[in-house]
């Protein structure tokens, strides 16, 4: 078929390289593993982890930047 | 001759099989390599004894003897699967991946219908399974290999003259193959169904198979087929937490994901932070990749992440991506944000890769713009009377700050860009010239359409007219005929140039049949263009509810009133995140995620909620 004619040759053996580069960054980690193991109880989830520790502060409800000096507000006045 | 080994393996599978021993099933029928020696004896006895060909025929028939015969039905599917299991032992060929994966497709393809049978079909459920993640596999690495299925390409794209006809990949082709499979997991009729159920009988395999699937549908990019899955799924499958700690981690961190890339971020932030917290503590890289979801969601939500999360083993890195953001988003610079998020970039091409570049760009730029007119009401605003007793005035804002705030950021980005310089200077920050267009938006770049080009721009060294002049001026500029200067009419079929210059301003000889241009030249006492937008991206936080207050349009301010009793700050821009979740969290519900029934569900007064199953469609049907 057509990939036994010399002519069509160029194009792809220059594609599957440049192709191939981008999928070696694509597979850095992208795919979700498969868990080694089945199951497992909640004393050893992140939640049973911090179980006693309702302290874990992973977000941040308050960012806002009341700092003073801010560069425009002299233009301001 | 004889068939000592093939013999054997006849034997045990028909024991196997009386005893309904799935998972040794699949134990037994092994076709990864490297295969134990005992496979290679059989498929050399394969080979002498049943080669292709009409041979074959005996070799279903000793297949059909593997099924026990009841009530006059027999299993013809999984004699049918066991004699392609045979067939493909005996003909595979590793090296060619493509002819491999055909094979096994027809193979993953059989064993499925074997798996529709109401009786026996749970004994291969494991099959299915095992033999599914094995061609799930091959196709993802065909994939990444273009160069094996470039002819399969040149093929089915028809020397790539129809663009338009939608190519099925192999992933997504094996996709299609394995959610058959999670229908006939879905649909059991055994035991009791639906969300009363348990998983039992094939059902114990519906997270199974739908996890495989959605895996190969985020490879293909094919997300929307994965809708009528969660559909399907919230329909018939019990609930969810009554199945395994991996098949629930892994499928929320997928439907999460789902409805991420919906833009619907509330209830994605629930299952991921749901698939976070059930997820194994040691499992450092699934924790990874449900954070990279999950911090960015709730970054548009209005939460940043703390560095408590962010200095966990699993966040390694992940800091250097999405501190610069949150830190923009506080600081107010619009043009800052839009050039740290630039599409291209290579910095933004990790968030670009993981699907997260465009809604982070156009979800937060709103935040961007809060935090800008808050710091500008900080500073220029009025906040009212410190007292706090006389009726004066509410605390408000004139938007003429804004403006000068606005107009003062695009020249320091105009400054910075000029300062650049040599190969690596960043490219002029096209935003911040907005503020000098003429016509359209002062905020967002957009180059001139050509079609509108300025007739001044033509290039006077060719002498020729370009098309928009033509349009506009053809009857002058090169008519179908003229007068030369004997007096003799001369035709111009041709379209020449007779007369005018090109590179002339045509548009002062035309009539403009308006006296006065109020939205091109402002007007005492007429807000400007920027002003106009600067009250549109207001009105948008205000509806939003990210900002509390209400604008006037005459002489423009934002007023807060009611701040008498929590000061003006907190009442005009109250906390983001609070603000969604009170609006969000009205309805919990996360679709596509099955909960226990409410035990006792006695109807209240107002007859209860109601279910909306309009959405939900029967299994199979697309």
């Amino acid at each position: 078929m057509s990939s036994t004619q010399p002519q069509d040759k160029a194009e792809p053996s220059q594609q599957p390289q440049q192709q191939q580069q981008k999928s070696s960054v694509l597979e850095e980690d992208d795919e979700f593993e498969d868990f080694p193991v089945e199951d497992w109880p909640q004393e050893e989830t992140e939640q049973g982890a911090t179980a006693n520790g309702t302290d874990a502060h992973l977000w941040e409800e308050s960012w806002d930047d009341d700092d003073a000096a801010e560069d425009f507000s002299k233009q301001l006045k | 001759m004889a068939t000592p080994t093939l013999d054997q393996f006849f034997a045990s599978v028909a024991d196997i099989v009386k005893s309904r021993d799935g998972v040794k099933l699949q134990d037994f029928l092994q076709i990864e390599p490297p295969l134990p020696d005992i496979y290679r004896q059989m498929t050399n006895e394969l080979r002498q004894h049943y080669p292709s060909g009409p041979r074959e025929g005996d070799l279903l028939r000793r297949c059909e003897g593997l099924v026990p015969k009841f009530k006059g039905s027999s299993w013809t599917a999984f004699s049918t699967f066991m004699k392609l299991y045979f067939t493909f032992l005996r003909d595979v060929n590793v090296d060619n991946l493509l002819e491999t994966y055909d094979l096994l497709k027809t193979l993953v393809n059989q064993c499925v219908l074997a798996l529709g049978d109401s009786q026996m079909g749970v004994i291969v459920l494991p099959t299915v399974l095992y033999l599914s993640k094995v061609l799930a596999k091959l196709a993802m690495g065909l994939d990444r290999r273009p160069e094996l299925i470039a002819h399969l390409l040149r093929l089915d794209g028809r020397s790539n003259q129809d663009e338009t006809a939608e190519k099925v990949t192999l992933v997504e082709k094996s996709a299609n193959v394995v959610r058959e499979a999670f229908i006939k997991c879905l649909t059991d009729r055994s035991g009791t169904p639906g969300i009363h159920g348990k998983p039992e009988g094939k059902r114990i395999g519906i997270y199974l198979m739908a996890n495989l699937c959605l895996k190969l549908l985020f490879q293909c990019g094919k997300l929307r087929n994965a809708e009528q899955m969660f559909a399907s799924i919230s329909a018939q499958s019990p609930p969810l937490k009554y199945f395994p700690a991996s098949q629930r981690v892994t499928y929320l961190y997928y439907l999460g994901r789902y409805l991420f890339a919906n833009n619907l971020f509330y209830p994605a932030q629930i299952a991921l932070q749901a698939s976070y917290d059930q997820c194994h503590r040691q499992a450092l890289s699934q924790k990874r990749a449900i954070l990279t979801y999950l911090i960015p969601c709730n970054i548009i939500l209005g939460r940043f992440p703390t560095l408590q999360l962010l200095q966990r083993p699993e966040a390694e890195g992940l800091g250097d991506k999405f501190i610069p953001i949150c830190r923009l988003i506080a600081r107010g610079d619009y043009i800052a944000f839009r050039e740290h998020l630039a599409v291209g970039s290579t910095q933004t091409e990790w968030f670009a890769r993981k699907g997260i570049l465009l809604p982070l760009r156009t979800r937060c730029e709103i935040l961007v713009w809060r935090s800008l007119a808050r710091k500008v009401f900080i500073h220029g605003g009025f906040h009212g009377d410190s007292q706090g007793q006389s009726r004066g005035p509410p605390p408000f804002l004139y938007l003429s700050k804004l403006e000068i705030a606005i107009q003062w950021i695009q020249s320091q980005h105009t400054a910075s860009a000029q300062q650049a310089y040599g190969f690596f200077a960043p490219r002029p920050e096209l935003d911040a010239q907005a503020g000098n267009n003429r016509v359209g938006s002062q905020i967002v770049y957009k180059q001139l359409d050509w079609d509108f080009e300025g007739v001044n721009e033509l290039d006077a060294q060719e002498a020729l007219p370009g098309p928009s002049l033509i349009a506009k001026y053809a009857d002058y500029l090169a008519p179908d005929g003229y007068f030369d200067a004997q007096g003799q009419w001369q035709a111009n079929s041709a379209g020449n140039m007779v007369d005018g210059q090109p590179s002339a301003d045509y548009k002062q000889f035309e009539l403009d049949p308006y006296a006065s241009r109020p939205d091109l030249e402002p007007e005492d006492g007429k807000p400007t263009l920027m002003m106009r937008e600067i009250e549109s991206i207001l009105a948008s936080l205000l509806t939003q509810g990210l900002m509390r207050g209400y604008l006037t349009h005459k002489n423009p301010r934002l007023a807060i009133p009611g701040a008498r009793l929590r000061g003006a700050l907190p009442t005009g821009f109250p906390n983001v995140w609070q603000t969604i979740y009170s609006r969000e969290s009205e309805d919990d519900n996360v679709p596509g995620w099955v909960q226990p029934p409410v035990a006792a569900a006695i109807p209240s007064a107002g007859g209860g909620r109601v279910v909306n199953l309009s959405g939900a469609r029967p299994v199979g049907v697309q």
